[in-house]
């Protein structure tokens, strides 16, 4: 079946949004190759996507994930409406546009400092695959920048 | 954006007496127990002045402990050193590694020492590295491996732990035993495929793989055939540290990560390890791979060379004796068998899984497993 332009317009959501939070916790729980890579994961996570020139406030993305499941996904322009996370990666709107189109490297993000993560590195280093695929999952959502 | 780095490299004849030129008061050399008392490490003393003072930990178990790694840190502290030599293979190196970075900064945790934290080394001493192997490249990596007491291989990089100076001399290696002579040119011939296949694969790294693999493939046959042959072993040890400049600046994959975790669990050597698993590793990823593998299937000696890489690997490696299956590597196929679960799980945890040509879940790993048996 062929999808319209204007049919494809009314599938994409907002990117960041409570709509895009909620398709992407949605893609995220159906991805057997990211449930496999986090099935010993324990910890929630903070995506703060930080203002820059083509976006004019912070955004916050707050995910509970529980051995390859996402237990809770919300989202708020502001962080006192939100649990603390154990992990925070927080950069800015503009990379964050790359790094959902594939041009940014989640790891690679960070160690050209186009990314910062906060939390146990101990943890992390050992869930790389499944943060890839976190990255993999966004690339799943029809996103609207 | 991505980075190239890399030591100042001395190489060559004579390259150990590079060390006199330095500006060294008082030196860590960290090495392991069988060099302590050795004709290497004579040469090491000999070629630093006498006026510097010394203090060599030589107390290094192969694949060893943080525990083990810090046994001396203590004394070390006391010392103050201004620079660290690491003298061995990459055991010692990477202790020395782990030591430098704890001296520098003892508030961190060894799992600090990760590409993610800024850890603002060198304001007290600095890194030399003078392998006594050909293999491992840690003389030129960004890379050290610790072992944990539950079985588990950490992999901790950082491009602060690089060496600052890597020193290549050949007649270091020259009395190095066949078996590890084989073990660890394997490392190193694992190291130049995997990175010139990993996802974070560029210019630099691709350079460095196909220079390594030039010098290294059809001179591993003439040293296990001639130990003394000094040209050979010359072009093999300039090769792996070639290929630990590759991966360090790309990264590892599939066979490093499934290698690491059969090492931890069974006690076997690392190069051994990666070996044992690369061919199969590469049939897997030939498909998202064909032709960056095509390209290295040239580089191989025509007798070896069979229309794919994988089964061109298996012809080299049954040639000098490297391992194909699990029988071969002198492993209890019984115990082997058992411990399978774990070991998917271990290597699922590795960052070479991230980075390996094709993605692969721990299906793919555990049939790989399987298919060395």
């Amino acid at each position: 079946m062929l999808i319209t332009k204007k049919r494809l317009s009314q599938l994409m959501v907002k990117f960041p949004s409570p709509e895009w939070v909620e398709e992407y916790a949605k893609k995220l729980n159906e991805n057997q190759t990211y449930k496999d890579a986090a099935k010993t994961w324990e910890g929630d996570i903070m995506f703060v996507v930080e203002k820059d020139e083509s976006f004019p406030k912070n955004s916050y993305i707050y995910l509970d994930l529980y051995h390859g499941e996402c237990r809770k996904a919300m989202y708020s322009d502001s962080l006192e409406n939100l649990p603390k996370a154990a992990f925070t990666y927080r950069g800015p709107y503009s990379n964050w546009r790359k790094l959902i189109d594939k041009q940014i490297d989640p790891i690679q993000g960070i160690l050209t400092g186009k990314f910062k993560l906060e939390g146990s590195m101990m943890k992390i280093m050992r869930y790389t695959k499944a943060a890839k695929e976190m990255v993999n999952t966004a690339t799943l959502v029809q996103t609207e920048f | 954006m991505w980075f190239f780095r890399s030591p100042e490299v001395v190489f060559g004849a004579d390259a150990l007496s590079y060390l006199s030129s330095l500006d060294i008061k008082k030196a860590v050399i960290v090495t392991d127990r069988f060099l302590k008392q050795s004709k290497v490490m004579d040469k090491v003393l000999m070629s630093i002045p006498k006026e510097v003072k010394t203090m060599v930990v030589a107390d290094i178990n192969p694949e060893p402990t943080f525990a083990e790694m810090s046994a001396s840190l203590s004394k070390i502290i006391d010392f103050s050193p201004d620079w660290f030599i690491a003298v061995g293979g990459g055991s010692a190196i990477d202790t020395a590694k782990v030591l430098f970075a704890i001296y520098e900064r003892p508030d961190i945790s060894v799992y600090d020492i990760t590409p993610l934290v800024n850890l603002n080394l060198r304001r007290k001493s600095r890194l030399a590295a003078i392998p006594t192997t050909s293999g491992t490249g840690s003389e030129c990596s960004w890379a050290a491996v610790v072992s944990e007491e539950e079985g588990r291989k950490v992999e901790l990089a950082s491009k602060e732990i690089m060496p600052d100076i890597a020193i290549l001399d050949p007649s270091l290696v020259v009395d190095l035993p066949r078996e590890q002579s084989r073990n660890t040119a394997v490392d190193a011939i694992t190291h130049a495929i995997e990175a010139y296949t990993s996802t974070w694969r560029n210019h630099y790294s691709d350079a460095f793989a196909e220079k390594a693999l030039e010098l290294i493939l059809p001179n591993l046959p003439k040293v296990l055939h001639e130990p003394s042959d000094m040209d050979a072993r010359e072009q093999i040890h300039v090769g792996a540290s070639m290929a630990g400049l590759s991966f360090s600046n790309s990264q590892i994959g599939l066979a490093h990560a499934m290698g690491h975790a059969l090492g931890a669990v069974f006690k076997l050597p690392h190069g051994l390890c990666v070996g044992l698993f690369l061919p199969s590793v590469v049939e897997l990823n030939n498909d998202s791979a064909a032709d960056r593998y095509s390209r290295l299937n040239r580089i191989f000696p025509d007798r070896y060379r069979e229309k794919e890489l994988h089964s061109t690997l298996r012809n080299y490696f049954a040639e000098i004796g490297q391992p194909l299956n699990v029988k071969q590597a002198g492993i209890d196929v019984q115990r082997y068998m058992s411990s399978i679960d774990g070991l998917v799980d271990l290597a699922s945890e590795s960052t070479g899984v991230t980075t390996n040509a094709r993605d692969a879940n721990s299906e793919d790993i555990r049939r790989i497993f399987m298919h060395v048996v």
